[in-house]
């Protein structure tokens, strides 16, 4: 049986490398699509053909694409991410100085997140039809309702311009101290996790409604078993792979989905240095961006598929 | 000489002893006949007088951490001055950096590093060095570091973005350690006020690195990550003595308008750079905080390319400029931070502002009229805008809805701010462009409407124009200038295609704690400038 | 699970009121998007008053925006485009990632892995490219706009469909559907697909508010609904300096905005149980 789990997670760890290796190649290639190019970004008003020309030599931008492609391949492969054409700098430096506060952000979002949107999902499937579960259907639709951008906002009005208790911005300095640091969080977490929550309420209580309705549980009820005995013991276990799934969607958004709570909260993190390097077609700058993004999803989807292939006996 | 370039002897020093009478309690016609006796005419000395009393209404206070907030950052942040063209970056160089002069509220140059300017045939220029200035690093600045810094600006292979400008100085040369010689491609009057622009900053001799500015400027680099902030430390050795106030000065950017007024209003930031109008009543209710507006800043403009469909036809242009409702933009769209402008690029406070060109009148009858003799009554017509061009999907909006009442069908295509410069602007047949302010007429006449601009917006050709523009760059009289100038504006705004509705106003929205702070024609937060002057009251 | 079962309950007359009420808002929108041009005041780009951000009255219902525009007529015909393109990009998404996730489910094996793999290949190229370069190769127009949508959106219907799927493939009573002999097509539409329908309903539900939530940020990126139309979601981005003053231009369309995404998923919520037995 172990063996066969790690047969199983060895193919998927080889498919994920290939996986990477193809979007690296379909990112890279769009990247080309696009119309301008960096030297024509950098000099953005100022452009004209000799000067776009000249900086293109200068970046080496006029050497075939594949061949710039492949040397960043290499690179990669040798731990080098490449050069930022555009500022100057090491595409390692630029990240490490966000990749910290990118998996800050998504690590504290998701230990919030998943705990209080299965347990909220759970308490509604085994009440389903009451108050409280209405209550929480309504307000998890609700807080998803409204635009990130807006429910941002209006925090930032509310906590911080009209009562002042905290922080509009959240850049945190490095001498800050742990009362500073828990200030800032409070209210770009709170964002990600209404954002994110909803879709795992909904689809864990859905999920257990679902089992619940099959005939083998209907029969259990109707001798006599308790519901919440019949969701924890029996529900919840045939619903792990829809949940893990949705799970892992949801999350896998934390560290490149992120632009709105990154701008509103001055936040320095991975979706904001994605975004300009796609401005100024910095395709080292991008594809580590994607690289790192698309890592960090099948990482969560290939843990999800385990830990349902591992859930349901009949799959094993 | 003529007195243009006493004007530009009118150094800093200068401007102190007018403080320094001020405080002495000199009455105004006292200060008109000392500023007289240096030379400077009436007409700017108003001007001086007017910033000189502003700023001692308060004392300047040291010390304090000050946060400043603009609209923008990326990882094409730089310290490089060849790679400058943001407006952060601009704050950047004026904050650890100082150039040869700097451009005072009538663009007029005043001497910073540069003891003098002087010429005889505005060809080849004499620049003598202040003495005794040192680098962040200790070095003391020579006419050396001047070489190489303005060289830079000339070498194609560095591809700076002033090389435009720069490219006109055809040799720079050290004659001693205190004095560098530079010889033009032709003469221009204008090269005090040339060097007197964001890019050409001083760095020592030889650097090549920019991780860390090594200026001569106010405030020396603690902290520089492009796209999340930057950090200044006061410079202790500073070789003006009555500037440079606060600590520290930290910029960031914060692109989203309702995040900058927030971090303003809860007292995370002092300054907040370029605020909306209609942010503005909030910012005026709250007794904190106060608003700084600046007149000129930049302009968007409406081009149509003459040599296409549908501009090569003369009604279409007619038909536009009769249809284009500037006080509906001032109004609707600006909200009063703008003034309406004449179709020509020169701003009012420059002093060679043409006020007899004047636009035509929105007229939809006419413009009908125009539009029915070319033949584009319910034609779909493309306009494109962009966020990147600013407010110009609002502009856009005025002119559809105008159109749609005599039967023209605009349709209004709002491109991605991405790529929008590289692709859309200039190349588009109908498109809005942006262009931010400059300080010369020659600058922005050379740029935009010369036959053979890269950026001439409308393709507007006209030899005698060309020929005019060389006449007057030459020229050291300034009455002819001023003449010249004139007769241009009334060209353009006559025969270019370029429909120039308004000067968009620049607003930094700031705690009634920063002091040293005046509006600037070149933009916001003082034309980008704010290091030497800026102070906090704790 | 056999095919008599569904006349034993008397479920299809048994519409509960919130349900109702639901429908109700539902119908409400789906005929104000309908009869658009006929309920507008003025036109839909047309700056009627200087005052910006102006409170509502009785020439402007529900106040002006930013410009001076009139929000009830901008609401209105918002609503046309806003639940016209999720809608379709909605039903599209659906309709690949759903038969595409049975598909994969039913079919398993090689098939199943090169076509998950695939498509997270293509979840990995961020969207923010894609939207670029469709603008960039197709220019803005509704349909291109749908198309992004569609491509964005079906990933995700996809993997949720083949998890539910994979799960329900492993059950008993599908081994004795395959075991008399029955298709996988007959297997994935007949056996699987009626036991999955309810979440996947709610599923969707979810995503058709992230898709109009979508079509605010496309339109800042040049790929949206042109000017002078907006969606209600660009309504909301465009007048986001107004919640400061509590201007019912951004109030107006949020509330729409929530209404409907309410309205849809509650009443999903109140459904499965008639749709399951009808599709038995």
């Amino acid at each position: 049986m172990n063996k066969r789990i790690l047969e199983m997670i060895g193919g998927r760890l080889a498919v994920a490398i290939l996986s990477l290796f193809l979007v690296s190649l379909a990112v890279f290639f769009i990247t080309e699509l696009l119309p301008g190019d960096t030297a024509q970004e950098l000099l953005g008003q100022a452009v004209t053909t000799e000067a776009a020309a000249q900086l293109r030599e200068t970046l080496g931008l006029d050497r075939p694409a594949i061949l710039r492609y492949f040397e960043w391949v290499f690179g990669l492969l040798t731990g080098d991410l490449g050069y930022s054409h555009v500022s100057d700098r090491p595409v390692a430096s630029l990240v490490a100085e966000r990749l910290p506060n990118s998996l800050t952000l998504a690590a504290i979002t998701m230990a919030i997140t998943i705990p209080l949107a299965l347990g909220l999902g759970i308490f509604a499937a085994i009440w389903k039809g009451s108050i409280f579960d209405r209550a929480i259907s309504s307000v998890a639709i609700m807080l998803v309702s409204f635009p990130e951008f807006m429910i941002a906002t209006l925090l930032v009005m509310w906590l911080s311009v009209y009562l002042q208790w905290l922080p509009a911005l959240s850049f945190i300095p490095a001498t800050a101290d742990f009362r500073t640091i828990v200030l800032a969080f409070i209210m770009p977490v709170s964002v990600l996790v209404f954002g994110s929550c909803s879709q795992m309420i909904r689809l864990s209580r859905a999920a257990i409604a679902d089992a619940m309705a099959t005939p083998y549980v209907e029969m259990a009820m109707l001798k006599g078993a308790s519901r919440s005995r019949m969701v924890l013991r029996h529900a919840l276990p045939n619903s792990v792979a829809p949940i893990v799934n949705s799970v892992a969607l949801s999350m896998s958004g934390l560290l490149g989905g992120v632009i709105i709570v990154e701008t509103v909260f001055n936040y320095p993190g991975l979706a904001k240095l994605m975004v300009d390097g796609v401005t100024t077609r910095d395709m080292p700058l991008i594809q580590t961006c994607s690289m790192i993004f698309c890592g960090f999803y099948l990482v969560l989807i290939t843990a999800a598929d385990i830990i349902a292939i591992l859930s349901n006996p009949r799959l094993r | 000489m003529t007195h243009q370039f006493d004007k530009s002897r009118f150094s800093r020093n200068d401007d102190s002893a007018v403080e320094n009478a001020i405080r002495r309690g000199a009455t105004r016609r006292d200060l008109l006949r000392m500023l007289a006796a240096g030379g400077v005419v009436a007409a700017t000395a108003g001007t001086f007088i007017g910033s000189a009393q502003n700023a001692v209404a308060q004392t300047p206070k040291r010390g304090g951490a000050l946060r400043v907030a603009l609209n923008s950052t990326s990882t094409a942040d730089t310290l490089d001055p060849v790679r400058a063209s943001a407006q952060g970056d601009y704050m950047r160089m004026s904050t650890f950096y100082n150039k040869l002069t700097v451009l005072d509220n009538s663009f007029t140059p005043q001497m910073e590093l540069a003891e003098s300017f002087d010429t005889k045939d505005a060809k080849v220029w004499t620049i003598k060095l202040k003495t005794g200035v040192t680098f962040h690093n200790g070095k003391t600045m020579d006419s050396a570091d001047v070489v190489y810094s303005l060289s830079r600006h000339v070498d194609p292979k560095l591809t700076s973005r002033a090389n435009a400008l720069a490219k006109a100085m055809i040799k720079i040369e050290a004659v001693d350690k205190n004095t560098v010689r530079i010889e033009l491609d032709q003469p221009n009057a204008d090269l005090p006020a040339i060097l007197g622009t964001y890019h050409f900053v001083i760095i020592p001799d030889g650097t090549t690195e920019f991780t860390k500015a090594v200026g001569t400027g106010p405030y020396m680099t603690e902290v520089f990550e492009p796209g999340i902030r930057t950090v200044g430390k006061r410079n202790p050795n500073y070789f003006k003595s009555d500037a440079a106030f606060v600590d520290s000065i930290e910029m960031f950017g914060i692109p989203d308008e309702n995040a900058r007024v927030n971090a303003l209003l809860s007292g995370d930031i002092h300054i907040g750079a370029s605020m909306d109008a209609r942010s503005a009543p909030l910012v005026k209710a709250n007794p904190n905080l106060r608003l700084m507006v600046a007149p000129g800043g930049s302009y968007t403009n409406l081009n149509i390319r003459m040599d296409m469909e549908p501009g090569s036809k003369k009604d279409f242009i007619d038909g536009v400029r009769s249809l284009i409702n500037r006080d509906a933009i001032n109004r609707a769209v600006l909200r009063g931070f703008g003034e309406p402008h004449n179709d020509q690029p020169i701003q009012r406070a420059s002093r060679y502002f043409n006020a007899e060109v004047v636009p035509p009148s929105f007229d939809p009858e006419r413009a009908k009229h125009h539009f029915e003799k070319a033949g584009l009554i319910g034609v779909g017509i493309p306009l494109i805008c962009s966020e990147a061009a600013k407010a110009s999907p609002d502009m856009a909006m005025v002119l559809q809805q105008d159109a749609a009442k005599i039967g023209v069908k605009i349709d209004v295509q709002r491109m991605p701010a991405d790529g929008y410069w590289s692709n859309q602007w200039i190349k588009a047949p109908f498109h809005f462009g942006n262009i931010n302010a400059r300080p010369t007429a020659d600058i922005l006449f050379s740029l935009l409407y010369k036959s053979d601009a890269a950026w001439n917006e409308s393709r507007f050709v006209n030899p005698k124009f060309d020929q005019m523009l060389l006449e007057a760059r030459g020229s050291l009289d300034e009455a002819q200038r001023k003449q010249i100038y004139g007769e241009m504006q009334a060209m353009v705004a006559r025969d270019a295609a370029t429909i120039i509705p308004a000067y968009i106003a620049s607003a930094d929205a700031m705690s009634t704690k920063v002091g040293g702070l005046n509006p600037h024609p070149l933009g916001m937060l003082q034309g980008y400038n704010i290091a030497d002057t800026v102070w906090l009251d704790a | 699970m056999t095919v008599s079962a569904a006349p034993r309950r008397k479920l299809r007359f048994q519409i509960r009121p919130i349900a109702a009420i639901c429908l109700a808002v539902v119908l409400f929108w789906a005929a104000v998007a309908l009869f658009a041009p006929l309920l507008v005041h003025y036109p839909v780009g047309d700056m009627v008053s200087y005052d910006y951000f102006g409170p509502m009255s009785k020439e402007y219902w529900l106040g002006t925006d930013y410009l001076g525009r009139d929000i009830y007529s901008r609401l209105i015909v918002g609503a046309r485009y806003t639940i016209g393109i999720a809608f379709v990009g909605l039903i599209l998404a659906a309709l690949i990632g759903v038969t595409l996730g049975l598909l994969a489910a039913a079919f398993g094996g090689v098939f199943d892995t090169i076509l998950s793999r695939a498509i997270d290949t293509f979840v990995g190229i961020p969207n923010l490219l894609l939207a670029l370069v469709i603008v960039a190769g197709g220019g803005s127009s509704i349909p291109i706009l749908i198309g992004a949508i569609t491509i964005i959106f079906f990933p995700g219907c996809y993997r949720f469909t083949r998890s539910m799927a994979v799960n329900v493939n492993a059950l008993d009573f599908i081994s004795v559907a395959r075991a008399r002999g029955e298709g996988n097509f007959y297997v994935m539409i007949h056996e699987i697909l009626p036991n999955i329908v309810g979440p996947i309903m709610a599923d969707l539900g979810l995503r058709f508010v992230h898709i109009i939530l979508l079509l605010s940020g496309l339109s800042f990126l040049g790929l949206g609904v042109q000017p002078p139309n907006a969606d209600w979601g660009a309504m909301v981005r465009e007048n986001m300096i107004g919640i400061s003053y509590g201007s019912p231009a951004v109030v107006v369309p949020s509330l729409a905005l929530a209404s409907l995404a309410l309205a849809i998923n509650l009443l999903i919520d109140n459904l499965p149980q008639r749709i399951r037995d009808q599709l038995e």
